[in-house]
């Protein structure tokens, strides 16, 4: 009961932890435009052009593709395309450990659908389950694999790489022996105790129905154990790079919606014009709103 | 120090100078620039300035900070500097850039990615300071340490090991001009952070809140373009004497009787120009006007205060300067009733109207903003003019402006110009998009005090120099006469001083020029050739 409880908590803390990280973003004003390209959405200028280098573009339809965002962000989320194109040494641990980390998701998704179904009162042998278990002890496999190669690699990289030794600091070697031990637990605990799986489905199980499961390997105790730890720890560092992905590309690089008169983009920048700013410099008007401090003579 | 013995708190650390820059660690130049002896030592500042400026980053000055006399005032300036900073990250100082920013504090992973796409650390010799994440983390590490609730706990575990004092403040802020925003970093960042963004609101911290900035780009720079007109000092009554200049030499280069249409209401266009082409290369807006009327179009220049200057400095350094020009700009066009306003060949002031601005102007002042690359364009390609290629049958490679190409998307209609009108074309690599600063961006170009304009040719121009190298390499030979289009104020100045650094007219035959110039050397109908060459 207490690994139900402590998973229960790593669980809840990730929730409301991310939650907040989103709404807090979410919640930030509307900022003015820093779009870099290329900019996918721009139908036809894979180039990296605009809707500027139309003539007279404000009186045309721009042609917008948001499929185009999907397909750039696709392949740049699950093969960390940026880091195989730009620096391929690192994209060699990080991409089996990024992918790892996918893989051991995936496997925890079929898990708890597999759970779901043995709830619902599907015999374990029938094709469904078996297919669902199947699919998990594949992707578990690769994943933990995978996960264990990468965490290694990122913790050679970042010990021996002269350009990723100069920055690192104690709580990223920690973050990865942390997440090393997760992923090497896991393995064992697959290798040793649960190969196929099943006590960590019926562990999945208990979860969903809360009743306690009696996980009988140490390897897998240790594994729930840091698996939950870690899901309580991660929504409080810069790994939830998840999070800021979408917003640093949707929200800022992608950002190039237009503000026209009447627009609710205009009642938005109208309504921040109008906050009163403290910048104390001499040139500045403390006390006074962005739009008096703009249109105001200067001094 | 050497080069990769620097860790993050050295900065807080007293010492005469944190880096000694040495030319035998610069980037290799290409031929003819491979000797060891084509880059001499590198200009030092003199005792006296050393002693009265806080020169210890790198012995070179960009915004010359006299030094603190007591103690006191240290502590005070580094009590300004934290003020600033909180307030950098609340909504009502900073709604500007708050997410922005706030993502790219929260979320680096320092995988180093970003490193090698930085013409400043590569070109340098890869100085530890100039990493495009040194800066940031160094601020990141101020932010967690002092700003967070609890930073201070930890502090070194997390990497926030740092020691805020008037050292690391006063470094910080010339380390926030060892970056010309060219947001090549960016685009490279797997996360999308922004090194970039985050060099923009520490410049933004140290204006807004200290009053700190290089004289240039503030009390000389927007601070007289609000007051004079222009950040040239060029007042609206001098403008008349200069446009009349202007067309008496369009009658002596051409024949052509051209009055500029000046404050003509309701036109069509109001073009406005960068005001540095006025005085440093006439023939620019002299083109345009050229162009312009045999286009036929309806067009008009503006004579009011900050009307004939497209420049915004603010955009580099200071949100609230920004705005006050871009807001003038956007009310003289209102006032004349134009269509639209059409930005000459000045990249920054591009994206400042265009792209920055958008979120600042508003109501009936929101008047369409265009570049005038897609503007000529329009006009070469659509057969408005009777051109003859031939006329430009010499090499000529184009160089891309950062902020209208990367930072604004304006990639192919100066191409299709200089591919209509250039049979010799060639482009530099990389290009379009991920072309490469010509190391003048953010203001570096129009900064010539103490020993800045040595690093800013030697250092940040250095990549670009070796891709006009490379782009020629097959016609280097100095008695074939080579052109790089630069269709940007800015970048003008900076390859200009790039090219008068390494006398590349005398020892490559290389020269350079605008966009428009090429086309009125196109036209058939001018007999003369508009294209000046340097005389040797």
């Amino acid at each position: 009961m207490l690994l139900l409880m402590l998973s229960y908590l790593g669980l809840a803390v990730f929730i409301v932890v991310v939650l907040g990280k989103i709404i807090k973003y979410l919640r930030m004003p509307l900022h003015v435009r820093w779009e870099l390209y290329p900019v996918p959405h721009e139908k036809g200028r894979e180039y990296g052009g605009s809707y500027f280098e139309e003539l007279n573009w404000w009186e045309k339809p721009i042609k917008r593709s948001s499929l185009s965002q999907v397909k750039f962000m696709i392949p740049e989320i699950l093969f960390v395309r940026a880091l195989y194109h730009d620096n391929r040494k690192l994209w060699y641990a990080s991409f089996p450990f990024h992918f790892g980390i996918y893989m051991v998701i995936g496997c925890l998704g079929l898990l708890f659908i597999g759970a779901i179904v043995n709830i619902a009162g599907l015999s374990p042998q029938s094709a469904i389950p078996v297919l669902l278990q199947s699919l998990a002890i594949i992707f578990g496999a690769i994943g933990l694999i995978l996960g264990t190669i990468g965490a290694i690699g990122l913790l050679l990289r970042r010990t021996f790489d002269k350009d990723l030794r100069a920055f690192a600091a104690p709580i990223d070697y920690f973050n990865l022996v942390f997440i090393l031990a997760i992923f090497l637990t896991g393995l064992i605990a697959w290798f040793s105790y649960d190969s196929a799986l099943t006590v960590s489905r019926d562990y999945m199980r208990g979860l969903i129905t809360f009743s306690p499961v009696v996980v009988g390997g140490s390897s897998l105790v240790a594994h729930i154990i840091l698996l939950s730890l870690f899901i309580m720890y991660l929504p409080f560092t810069h790994m939830t790079h998840f999070i800021g992905k979408y917003f640093t590309w949707h929200e800022v690089r992608w950002d190039d919606r237009i503000n026209t008169r009447g627009s609710a983009i205009e009642a938005k920048v109208n309504k921040l014009l109008n906050v009163k700013q403290s910048w104390s410099a001499p040139h500045m008007k403390p006390g006074k709103t962005w739009a008096e401090t703009a249109t105001e003579e200067v001094e | 120090m050497k080069a990769g013995k620097i860790r993050l708190k050295d900065i807080g650390k007293p010492s005469d100078q944190m880096v000694k820059l040495n030319p035998a660690d610069f980037m290799r130049l290409p031929y003819p620039y491979d000797k060891a002896d084509s880059d001499p030592d590198f200009k030092q500042l003199t005792e006296d300035q050393k002693k009265r400026y806080e020169a210890s980053l790198d012995g070179v000055l960009a915004i010359s900070i006299p030094k603190p006399e007591t103690k006191g005032e240290e502590d005070e300036l580094v009590r300004k500097f934290l003020s600033g900073l909180e307030k950098l990250l609340t909504k009502e100082n900073n709604w500007t850039f708050l997410q922005p920013l706030s993502l790219s504090l929260e979320y680096c992973a320092k995988c180093q990615t970003c490193n090698e796409a930085c013409p400043i650390y590569t070109g340098s010799g890869k100085q530890e300071i100039y990493r495009p994440t040194y800066r940031s983390e160094v601020l990141r590490a101020i932010v967690n340490k002092y700003i967070k609730k609890g930073g201070k706990t930890f502090a070194k575990f997390s990497g926030n090991d740092i020691d805020l004092n008037w050292t690391t403040v006063a470094r910080l802020a010339e380390l926030a001009y060892r970056c010309t925003l060219c947001r090549r970093c960016a685009q490279t960042c797997p996360i999308g952070v922004d090194n970039g963004l985050i060099t923009h609101e520490l410049r933004k911290l140290f204006s807004q809140e200290m009053g700190i900035a290089p004289v240039e780009i503030h009390t000389l720079g927007s601070m007289k373009h609000l007051k004079a007109g222009s950040s040239t000092g060029l007042m609206p009554v001098a403008l008349k004497d200069t446009i009349e200049f202007l067309e008496d030499d369009i009658k002596d280069r051409t024949g052509l009787d051209i009055k500029f249409p000046m404050d003509k209401e309701g036109a069509d266009i109001l073009l406005i120009h960068n005001a540095g082409e006025f005085l440093s290369w006439p023939e620019n807006p002299m083109a345009f006007a050229i162009i312009f009327e045999a286009a036929g179009l309806n067009w008009t220049l503006s004579s009011d205060l900050l009307g004939y200057d497209a420049v915004n400095y603010g955009l580099w350094y200071d949100d609230v300067q920004f705005a006050r020009v871009a807001v003038r700009h956007a009310q003289i066009a209102k006032k004349l009733g134009v269509k639209k306003i059409v930005i000459g060949e000045c990249g920054h002031a591009h994206k400042a109207i265009s792209v920055i601005a958008d979120r600042i102007i508003t109501g009936e002042i929101n008047i369409p903003r265009e570049s005038s690359y897609t503007l000529l364009e329009d006009i070469v390609c659509n057969g408005k003019l009777n051109l003859d290629p031939k006329k430009n049958d010499f090499p000529v490679t184009l160089h891309d402006p950062c902020n209208v190409t990367r930072l604004m998307g304006v990639v192919e209609p100066q191409r299709r110009v200089i591919r209509k009108i250039c049979p010799q074309f060639r482009e530099m690599e990389p290009h379009g998009v991920k072309n490469y600063c010509c190391g003048g961006g953010s203001g570096f170009a129009i900064m010539p005090s103490m020993n800045f304009p040595d690093w800013r040719t030697r250092i940040s121009g250095r990549m670009k120099f070796k891709q006009i190298l490379d782009a020629f390499q097959d016609v280097i030979d100095p008695s074939i006469n080579k052109m790089v289009c630069a269709p940007c104020s800015n970048c003008k100045g900076a390859i200009r001083e790039i090219l008068n650094h390494y006398n590349a007219w005398e020892k490559c035959g290389i020269s350079y020029t605008g966009l428009v110039e090429f086309i009125v050397n196109a036209m058939v109908d001018i007999k003369e050739p508009y294209i000046e060459w340097p005389e040797m």
